[in-house]
Order: structure tokens, then sequence, then C-alpha cells
């Protein structure tokens, strides 16, 4: 039972690392971003390259494919979702979810499409009460915890995240008072795809890297977002917190129903919440 | 003769009948122009796919309701239709309407949910749903449906003479079919009832204003377009006699949606156009891009990222879709004529 607390969490921490972007861009821009998954996916085979080239340094693998995931995320932010900012939800779905299409594909072709492992890189597990937990997946929690703490602290105090949960609360408000949104938007935008990418470097010693992984994690990663309420950051986190929870424990009791159980949660909160959200 | 282009096709007089039986003969002959270049194996799938993509387009097109859980209802008719093969009775006509008749229970109990969603929950909490069907079916009810291995389910001849699973016969039972859901979708769109849904899309609030009550109309409109969508997954399971769990895969939703986009949402013909060329791209991509690299000499991309560049282009470019910009040429080249002397 322990474990599966444990891998609960860890579930929960991941989920949190993509989710997080996909809330703010659907809380500043009313965008559903599919091309998350892609942004999530490539970031992971790039990671999976670098590990050759730094001799399976993770640390290093891991800036460096964050850091080269960064131009690729402004090219996205900049061409395709600031075009598309402020028209109808369907089109953003669409031209997002080309983008997915064509990283998916662009990473069959470079790299096929058997899945390939990842070595975790801590490899030691610790007794706790009998059972043997990997030190790996605790760290990971660790890092979400963290990540929480200093994403809360980011947008209270740094001038620039003030104005972007201003700008969630009210981007007109915000630009009437002669600043320019856009910017603030792109930076958060760069900022959540770093952390998809953190977070699929981070879940693929656990699982294993697969042309599909960005498709997956969205759907649920949506659910993550509609429970924890678009855009509001600490609900993201309990949500994520949450329904990894809910994934562990049915995947306990009966593996396929792991999945659909998010998204039974998932309706129910629509159907309580759903006159609330009548607002768009 | 300045009206914007989305209201001229706003006429409140109904089409004359003669016009609906003109617009069902070019339909016709469009489909056995396909059918001279196409398998009529394959074709027979594509129609499948064109009525599906029209009742999503009652949905999305004309409501302006986008779904990511259209596949729920093609998938719950193909299935409750295969069922009923194996579990009651052999009869296809029996067995087509109770996949009907489930689909439209079923959509009418959850369309009370949903519709109530605009947006992005709209979309998402389809999707949910979707997903629950999915896992349904594979699941808790494999023992029935037998999972991911699919289930066989033969149906008897239609009328006693008609066998389904001959190509011919079944081309010709799904032509019939698609040219009455087209004739149907295109009396209902152009009735009153038609345009207080398209002005539904337009602004809900105002049609509110009315004293309209706009939740009854799109909860129907949800429930015909659910139907209908069951009852093209009802044809699939009577034509192939073989389903798998692929026919309620959330991830089918994503192509109807395209397929719709690529012709041009909110119109008939761009439903069937865009799905006849979503059919081709990704039918004969995968087996024309090979053949390509070898005489390029570069290995090419494979036809997902086709379709992605496609569909950058229609969001960027080509708004209307297909049809929409055929219309619009079309309306521009008449109005040129006339105004020249």
């Amino acid at each position: 039972m322990i474990q599966t607390i444990v891998y609960g969490f860890t579930i929960g921490a991941i989920l949190y690392f993509f989710s997080v972007g996909l809330a703010l861009t659907f809380g500043t821009m009313r965008i559903i971003n599919f091309a998350h998954g892609m942004v999530y996916a490539v970031g992971v085979y790039l990671f999976i390259a670098f590990l050759k080239v730094f001799d399976d340094s993770f640390l290093l693998a891991l800036a460096a494919s964050v850091i080269a995931m960064l131009p690729v995320a402004y090219i996205i932010e900049r061409f395709i979702i600031r075009r598309l900012y402020g028209e109808g939800l369907d089109y953003a779905i669409i031209a997002t979810y080309g983008v997915l299409l064509i990283g998916t594909d662009a990473i069959k072709m470079l790299w096929g499409t058997t899945s390939q492992p990842v070595n975790d890189p801590v490899g030691i597990s610790i007794e706790v009460a009998e059972f043997g937990l990997p030190v790996y997946r605790i760290a990971i929690f660790a890092c979400a915890v963290v990540l929480f703490l200093a994403l809360r602290v980011f947008f209270k105090r740094s001038i620039i995240g003030r104005i972007v949960v201003a700008a969630l609360e009210d981007s007109d408000g915000v630009r009437c008072l002669g600043l320019d949104v856009n910017k603030y938007f792109s930076i958060i935008f760069v900022l959540g795809s770093a952390l998809a990418v953190l977070g699929g470097i981070l879940y693929a010693p656990i699982s294993s890297a697969e042309p599909y992984m960005g498709f997956h994690i969205l759907l649920l990663a949506f659910a993550v977002v509609i429970v924890g309420g678009m855009g509001n950051l600490n609900g993201t986190f309990v949500a994520a917190l949450a329904l990894g929870m809910v994934m562990a424990i049915t995947g306990r009791f009966w593996s396929q129903a792991a999945n659909a159980m998010v998204f039974v949660v998932m309706a129910l909160v629509l159907i309580v919440r759903s006159r609330k959200l009548d607002t768009d | 003769m300045n009206t914007p282009a989305d209201i001229r096709g706003l006429s409140i007089r109904p089409a004359p009948r003669w016009k609906i039986f003109g617009q069902l003969a070019l339909i016709a002959v469009g489909i056995l122009l396909l059918a001279t270049n196409i398998k009529l194996h394959w074709l027979t799938d594509f129609i499948i796919f064109f009525i599906l993509v029209l009742s999503f387009d009652l949905l999305y097109g004309y409501m302006g309701h986008l779904s990511f859980g259209h596949m729920l209802y093609y998938g719950a008719g193909a299935y409750v239709t295969g069922l009923f093969l194996v579990n009651v009775g052999k009869n296809p006509i029996a067995a087509l309407f109770a996949g009907l008749a489930v689909a439209a229970i079923l959509s009418a109990v959850l369309g009370l949910i949903v519709m109530r969603t605009h947006g992005a929950s709209f979309a998402l909490i389809n999707m949910a749903f979707n997903e629950i069907g999915f896992f349904i079916i594979r699941s808790p009810l494999a023992k029935f449906t037998r999972g991911d291995d699919g289930l066989s389910c033969s149906s008897a001849k239609l009328f006693g003479i008609i066998d389904l699973s001959d190509d011919v016969s079944a081309f010709l039972f799904v032509g019939v079919m698609l040219l009455l859901v087209f004739a149907f979708l295109q009396v209902l769109t152009t009735s009153p009832f038609g345009i207080l849904v398209r002005s539904i899309k337009e602004n809900e609030k105002r049609v509110a204003f009315f004293g309209y009550d706009t939740f009854r109309s799109k909860w129907i409109v949800f429930v015909v377009s659910s139907t209908l969508a069951a009852l093209a997954g009802s044809i699939f399971t009577l034509v192939r006699g073989f389903l798998s769990p692929q026919v309620i895969s959330p991830f089918g939703n994503v192509e109807v949606i395209f397929a719709v986009l690529i012709g041009g949402a909110g119109n008939l013909y761009g439903a069937l156009i865009g799905g006849a060329i979503f059919m081709l791209i990704k039918n004969f991509l995968p087996v024309m891009i090979p053949e390509l690299s070898k005489v390029v000499g570069v290995k090419l991309p494979q036809w997902e990222m086709w379709l992605g560049i496609i569909l950058l282009i229609i969001v960027f470019a080509m708004r209307k879709g297909v049809v929409g910009v055929i219309r619009s040429q079309w309306h521009y080249r008449l109005r040129a004529a006339r105004s020249a002397p």
C-alpha cells in the first residue's frame, strides 16, 4: 500500500509538471494547447539523444534538452498561439493539434516507433516497513513540491508573476495599464513548456519514451486542468496529486480502469460545477 | 446585395422539393464518379465516414458546439447493433433500430448534462464520457464485446434478399443511407428550427431573449446528431460484420473534426467534400509516400505530418474550408460578371 501511495504521488507530481503550462495558457489566453504534448514528447527524445552525447550524465542532458526546447516553445507561441489569440476555441485546438501531429511524425521519422527505455538515474531503493521504495520516485515528488512553492513565490513576489496573475483575472485591465501583456504571456508559455519537458524527462525512467506519449498525457492533463479549475494554480497542484492518487489506487485493484477513473472524476466535477463554468 | 456570406444562406423559405432531389442526384453522380476510381470496398468505408461527418457537422458546423466525444455515439450504435446480432437475432433492420434506440437514449441522458456547458468544458466533458465508454467496452463488458480481440457479428440478409457482405449490395445500401441522411439534414437545416439552431451559434443570448428555449433546441440537436452518428456506426457493423474497440476510440473524434473543417463547417457539401478529401489523404498518402520517397531519393515524412501541415494551412489561410473558398470565388466571379457591361 505504501508503494501505491508513493506511486500516486509520483504520477501526480508528473501531471503537475505537465499541467502547469496547460493551465497557464488556458487561463491567460483561453486556448487549449495541444502543442504542449509535442513539446513534452520531443523534449524527452532530445534528452535521450543528449544522454549519449554527455556520457549518461542525467543532469547535463536534462539541462541541455530543456534549454534546447526553449526556442521551439517560443516559435510555437510567437507564430501560432499568438496569431490565434482571441479567436474561437476550435481554430486554436486544430492548429495546435496540427503542431502535435507534425512533432509526433518527426519523432517517428528520426527515432523510429519503438519505445525507448531510460535508466533510473538513482537506482537505489530504501526500505520502509519491509517495502522497497525507489529513491528516485520520492525525489520526483520532492521536486514537484519545490516547484509548487517556487511558483507560488514567483507569482506572489516577482513583477512578471504579479502581472501574469493580474492578467489571469483581467487581461484587458492589465493592457489598459500600458503593459504589453503578450510579452508576459510569451514568457509564461515558454516557462510552462520548459516545465513540461522537465516533467517528461523525470517521468521517462519510470515509463519509457514512445512517439505517442504526448497524446496520452494530454488527455490526463486536461482532466487535471478541469478538476483544478482552469487557470487556478493552487487548484492544479491539488488536482494533479489527487488524480495521480486516484490513478495509482485504481490501478492497484483494477489496472485497466486507472485512466478511465480519472475521467469519471473529471465528469463528476464538471457536472457539479457546470454552472460556474458558463462564463465563456 | 451587400449581405455577408454567412447570412445569405439563412433563407426562411424551405428549399423546394425538386431542388433537394437535384442535390441528391448530384451527390449520387459524385459518388459514382469516385466509384470508378476507388475499390467499392473502400468507398463503402468512405460513405459510412461521410454519414458520421454529416452528423458532426450538424452539431459543430450548424450549432457551433465542438465536441471531442462524438465517437461515443458512433461506437455505441456499432456495438449495440453488433451485440444484438450476436445475442438476440440476425435481423439487420431490428439490429439497426436497436443501435439507434440505445444511442438516442444514451445521448438524451448525457445531453442533459453536457448541453449545460459551453466551449472548452463542452469539448472536454464529451471527451471524458467518450473515454469512459471506450473503457467500458474494452474492460468491464469484455465478456460480451470480446475486448481488444474484436467481435465478429454476421447479419441475415436484408429483407431476406440483399446480402450485405457482398461488396456491391453493401455499397448500394450505404449509398441509399447517405442520400437519406443528406436529405433529412437538408430539410432540417433549412427549416425554421434549423435557422433557430444557426442563430444559437451566432448569439445564444439573443435567441434566448426572443423567448426561445435554447436549452431544449440544443438538446434536440445533440440527440439528433448523436443518433445519426449511431446510424453510421450501426451501418458499419452491418456491412463489415466485425467490431473492435477502435470504433469507439476517442482518437477518432479528431478525424471527424478535421474532415468537417477541411470541407468547411456549417455546410453539408463541405462535410461531404471534406470527408472525401480526408479519407483520400488517410488512405492514399501512406501508400503514395514510400513510392514518392523512392523517386525523390529522400525519406519523406509519413501522412500525419502532411495532415498537420494541411491543418495549419486551413487555420491560417482557408478558414471556410474548400467549399467556402470555391463559394466565395463563385460569388466574386458572378458579381464581376454582373457589374461588367
